[in-house]
C-alpha cells in the first residue's frame, strides 16, 4: 500500500508526464482513473505479445437511443482479439457524468481483484493498456456506476474464440430474467386460431377417411 | 329384459354409498383437536436459519480520536464508526488532501472542491459540491435478485435512491460480492456548509430517471446568477436534469440553521424513495471547516466552531420510511419505460402507506451499529431531528427531558423555549434538541442504556414486526462495550431479531415453537376412499351392463 500510495504521489506530482510513464499500477487525476495499467508485464502463458490491438469505445446515454427502455451504454458491447494481444483501450466519455470501462477476470497474479478500469468522472477520454492470456476466455466488461450495468452498459471482449456470449448485452444477447410484455391482441390473432382449428378437423376427417378407405380397399 | 330390471333395481344403492360416504367424509385440512392440544413443531423457513454477530467489528482502528491531514476528527465508540479518512476529505475538499487520505476513501477527485477565503477568516468559502444519485436494491437481468443490496435491518432489502457525493471505483465490496459498499447508502448525506459560503452544488444525473435538486429552507435565490432554474420545480423552472445531465444550483446563506434538501420531480414518490437529506448551515466564524457530508448522518466527528464553543457532541438524526408497494416498483422490471410506469403511474400515492421506518438509513436492530447517542453525564449535546416521512413522529428519548431550541432552522427566543419528553415533527420539519445529561431528575436520571425512539407505535416495527422500526438508544459511555454495543444487555438478547428469518415472519417470539399439526384419521379416509370407490366401481358396472342389454 505504501510503495502504491508513494508511486501514486509521484504520479499526481508530476501528472503532466503521464502519458511517457511506462509503469503498472494506477494513474489517477482530477478527471478521472486507471486501474491496474499494464503495458508490458506478460502473463505466465504468454511468451510474447501476439498484436497490439488499438480500441476506442465509447460510453453515453445517447448510445442507449437505439435501445427501447434502456438509458446508458456504449457504441460497441462485442470485442475479440488474438491470445496474448496487448490491448490499448481508448475510453471515451461523452456525457457529463462519471462512466467505467471495467473489465474483470483478467488473472489475480498481475492484476489485483482481476480488474482492469478506466474511470471518467465526466466527458473526455483516457487511454490505458492491458495484456490478455493466451486462453480462449470471454471477458465481463461494464460501467458499475449505479444501475448503469442493469440499465444497458454491459459489453465482453473474447479472446480468441472467447468461451461463448454473456447474458442481457444489448443488441447480442438475451437478459437471464427477462420482463414479460403484453402481446397486442386483435380480431386477427382469434380469427388465425379459429381457421387453424377448422383446418385441423378437416385434416383429420381427411387422414381418417385415407385411414379407412386403405384398410378397406383389400 | 328381467337383466335390465336388475341393473334399474342397483342404482339406489349407488345413491345409498354416496349419502354414506358424505355422512362419514373425514376433515382433510383441519379439525378439532379434542382434549389434547397437539404438541409443538419447529417452525417452517423459507432460508435456513442464521444468526448474525450484533456487531461485525470491521474497523476498530477508526474509534479513536485522531488527526488525519491535520482535521481533528473526534472519538465514535460506535459500532460502526465513520470513516475518519472520509471525514478529513469532506472537511479540507478533495483537492487539499493527501494522496493517502485519498486512497482510502471512495470519493471522485472533483466531488468537492473547497477554495477562496472571501472574508479572510481563515477557511474556504467557495464550496463545489457534486452529487449522484444511488439506487440500492434495485432489479436487474442478470439475476432474479436484487443489486447492489442494502439491509437496512436483517434480510430487508427495500429497492431505495439516495442522493450521494460523486464516488469513484467499485460500487460493491468486491466482484464476486453483491453488498453496496459501506459508501453506498442511506440516507442522503447531510451536507454542511458554513453561513455566507458561495456553494455550488451540481447534480449528476447518473440514474435512468430524471431529477432535480431543492434546497427546503435554505437561503437560496429563484435563480442562477447566469438566470438558469434555481429551486429545482420542473413546473415553474427547467426541465429536470436528465439521465447523463448535469445542472449547478448556486448559494449562498445569510441565515444558519437545520433545513433540508430533495429531488423535486414527481416529489411525492421521489422523496419518498430516498432523494431527501438534510443540510446545515453553520454560524460563520474564523478557521471554521465544516465537515461538509454527513454520510449515513449520525454523529458529526469534525463540527463547526459554533457548536464546539457551546456542545460536547453533535448528532444528526434523520427519520425516513418506506412504502413497500413503491419500493417494489424499481425491482421488478429492467425496462426504464415499465418502472416508470408501475412508479408513477400504476402506484397511486394517495393509497399509499408506510411499512419501514429508518433512523439514518437503518432499522432497528441495525440502528444499534451506527445510530447509537453516545454520552457521558453532564454534557450538552445538540441533536439536529428531522423528518421527512409523510406521517408525523413523536419522539421520545427513556429518561431524559430535552429543550427545544431551534424550529425549521430558526432559532426559539430562550423565554419560551420548551423542555419537554416528546417531541413531535409533522413531515419536512426540523428541530434541534439540547439534550443535558445532568442528573438532576429533571433533565436526565443518570447513567443508563435508554431506548429512543417514535412514539407513533407504527413506526417502531418493521413492516409489523416489532421490535424494529426507528427504534435505537442512548447509552452512556460506563455502559458500551468496546466494540460499541450497550453491556447491560443480556448474552443472547439480539439472537432473536439478528436472525434472517425473524422479520420474514417466520420465527416463533420468544424462541417458543410453532402450534404442532394434527396426524391424518386414517381410518375415515380409509372407509371414505373405499365408499366412493364402491360407488365409481357399481355405477359403471350398471351403466356398461344396460348397454349390454339393449344391444
Ligand atoms: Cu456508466
Ligand atoms: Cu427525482
Amino acid at each position: 500500500m505504501k510503495s502504491i500510495s508513494l508511486f501514486l504521489f509521484f504520479c499526481f506530482i508530476t501528472s503532466p508526464v503521464f502519458a511517457a510513464m511506462n509503469h503498472g499500477g494506477m494513474i489517477m487525476d482530477e478527471k478521472g482513473m486507471i486501474m491496474n495499467h499494464n503495458p508490458d508485464k506478460l502473463p505466465k502463458d504468454c511468451k510474447e505479445i501476439s498484436e497490439d490491438v488499438n480500441i476506442t469505445i465509447r460510453g453515453g446515454h445517447k448510445f442507449a437511443k437505439d435501445f427501447p427502455g434502456k438509458m446508458f451504454t456504449y457504441d460497441k458491447r462485442d470485442w475479440q482479439v488474438p491470445p496474448c494481444a496487448r490491448v490499448n483501450v481508448t475510453f471515451i466519455n461523452e456525457d457529463d457524468i462519471r462512466h467505467q470501462f471495467m473489465i474483470h477476470g483478467l488473472p489475480g497474479y498481475m492484476y489485483p481483484k482481476g480488474m482492469f478500469t478506466i474511470e471518467l468522472y465526466g466527458k473526455g477520454q483516457k487511454t490505458g493498456s492491458f495484456i490478455v492470456p493466451s486462453r480462449d476466455y470471454t471477458y465481463y466488461i461494464h460501467c458499475e456506476v449505479s444501475q448503469h450495468t442493469e440499465k444497458g452498459m454491459k459489453g465482453q471482449l473474447k479472446v480468441g474464440k472467447g468461451s461463448g456470449d454473456l447474458d442481457s448485452i444489448l443488441g447480442l444477447s438475451a437478459p437471464l430474467t427477462p420482463d414479460l410484455y403484453p402481446i397486442n391482441n386483435t380480431h386477427y390473432t382469434w380469427l388465425a386460431l379459429i381457421f387453424s382449428i377448422i383446418i385441423g378437423a378437416f385434416l383429420i376427417r381427411l387422414l381418417t377417411g385415407l385411414f379407412t378407405s386403405k384398410h378397406s380397399e383389400p | 329384459m328381467p337383466n335390465k330390471l336388475l341393473y334399474y333395481r342397483l342404482i339406489p344403492v349407488v345413491f345409498v354409498l354416496i349419502a354414506l360416504s358424505i355422512w362419514l367424509q373425514p376433515e382433510f385440512f383441519q379439525r378439532a383437536a379434542g382434549i389434547n392440544l397437539p404438541n409443538g413443531q419447529q417452525p417452517q423457513l423459507s432460508q435456513p436459519l442464521k444468526v448474525e454477530k450484533p456487531c461485525v467489528d470491521l474497523h476498530p482502528e477508526w474509534r479513536a480520536a485522531q488527526v488525519v491531514d491535520g482535521v481533528e476528527i473526534s472519538e465514535s465508540l460506535l459500532c460502526e464508526p465513520d470513516n475518519p479518512y472520509n471525514i478529513a476529505a469532506f472537511v479540507l475538499g478533495m483537492n487539499n488532501i493527501s494522496m493517502r487520505t485519498l486512497m482510502s476513501s471512495r470519493i471522485a477527485e472533483d466531488a468537492l472542491i473547497k477554495s477562496d477565503d472571501l472574508d479572510g477568516d481563515g477557511d474556504p468559502d467557495i464550496i463545489r459540491i457534486k452529487l449522484e444519485v444511488l439506487e440500492l436494491n434495485g432489479a436487474t437481468p442478470d439475476s432474479p435478485g436484487v443489486f447492489p443490496t442494502y439491509d437496512i435491518a436483517p434480510g430487508i432489502q427495500p429497492g431505495m435512491w439516495a442522493f450521494s457525493p460523486k464516488l469513484r471505483g467499485m460500487s460493491v465490496k468486491n466482484f464476486r460480492s453483491l453488498k453496496a459498499n459501506a459508501i453506498l447508502r442511506a440516507p442522503s448525506p447531510v451536507i454542511r456548509v458554513e453561513q455566507g459560503d458561495k456553494v455550488y452544488i451540481t447534480l449528476e444525473n447518473t440514474h435512468y430517471f430524471p431529477h432535480t435538486l431543492h434546497f427546503h429552507g435554505v437561503d437560496h435565490a429563484f435563480k442562477t446568477s447566469t438566470g438558469g432554474d434555481n429551486d429545482g420545480v420542473p413546473v415553474t423552472g427547467e426541465k429536470p436534469v436528465m439521465p447523463g445531465a448535469t445542472r449547478t444550483y448556486e448559494l449562498q446563506p445569510r441565515h444558519a440553521g437545520t433545513m433540508l434538501y430533495h429531488c423535486h420531480v414527481q416529489t411525492d414518490k421521489h422523496l419518498m424513495m430516498g432523494l431527501n437529506g438534510m443540510f446545515v448551515v453553520e454560524e460563520n466564524k474564523p478557521n471554521n471547516w465544516v465537515q461538509t457530508f454527513n454520510v449515513g448522518a449520525g454523529h458529526v466527528r469534525h463540527s463547526s466552531v459554533a457548536i464546539k464553543e457551546k456542545f460536547d457532541r453533535e448528532y444528526d438524526l434523520h427519520y425516513q420510511s418506506i412504502d413497500k408497494n413503491l419500493a417494489k416498483t424499481i425491482q421488478q422490471s429492467n425496462d426504464t419505460r415499465e418502472i416508470s410506469k408501475q412508479m408513477h403511474r400504476v402506484y397511486n400515492m394517495s393509497e399509499s402507506s408506510e411499512n419501514y421506518f429508518m433512523l439514518n438509513g437503518h432499522s432497528f436492530p441495525y440502528t444499534l451499529r451506527d445510530a447509537l447517542i453516545i454520552a457521558k453525564p453532564d454534557e450538552n449535546i445538540k441533536l439536529r431531528v428531522a423528518n421527512t416521512q409523510h406521517s408525523n413522529i413523536a419522539i421520545h428519548i427513556h429518561g431524559h427531558k430535552a429543550t427545544i431550541t431551534n424550529y425549521d432552522g430558526v432559532p426559539v427566543n430562550p423565554a419560551a423555549q420548551i423542555t419537554r419528553d416528546v417531541y413531535d415533527l409533522s413531515a419536512a420539519q426540523r428541530v434541534d434538541l439540547h439534550l443535558q445529561t445532568t442528573n438532576d431528575g429533571l433533565h436526565s436520571y443518570g447513567e443508563g442504556v435508554w431506548l429512543f425512539h417514535d412514539h407513533v407505535e407504527m413506526g417502531v416495527a418493521n413492516d409489523g414486526m416489532s421490535p424494529g422500526g426507528n427504534i435505537a438508544l442512548l447509552v452512556y459511555e460506563s455502559m458500551l462495550s468496546e466494540q460499541g454495543m450497550p453491556t447491560v444487555l443480556r448474552e443472547d438478547a439480539l439472537d432473536d431479531v439478528m436472525t434472517n428469518s425473524y422479520y420474514a415472519k417466520q420465527r416463533p417470539l420468544w424462541g417458543k415453537l410453532e402450534a404442532g399439526e394434527l396426524a391424518p384419521d386414517y381410518l375415515r379416509i380409509i372407509l371414505f376412499g373405499l365408499l366412493i370407490g364402491l360407488a365409481i366401481g357399481l355405477a359403471i358396472f350398471i351403466v356398461r351392463g344396460l348397454n349390454k342389454a339393449d344391444s
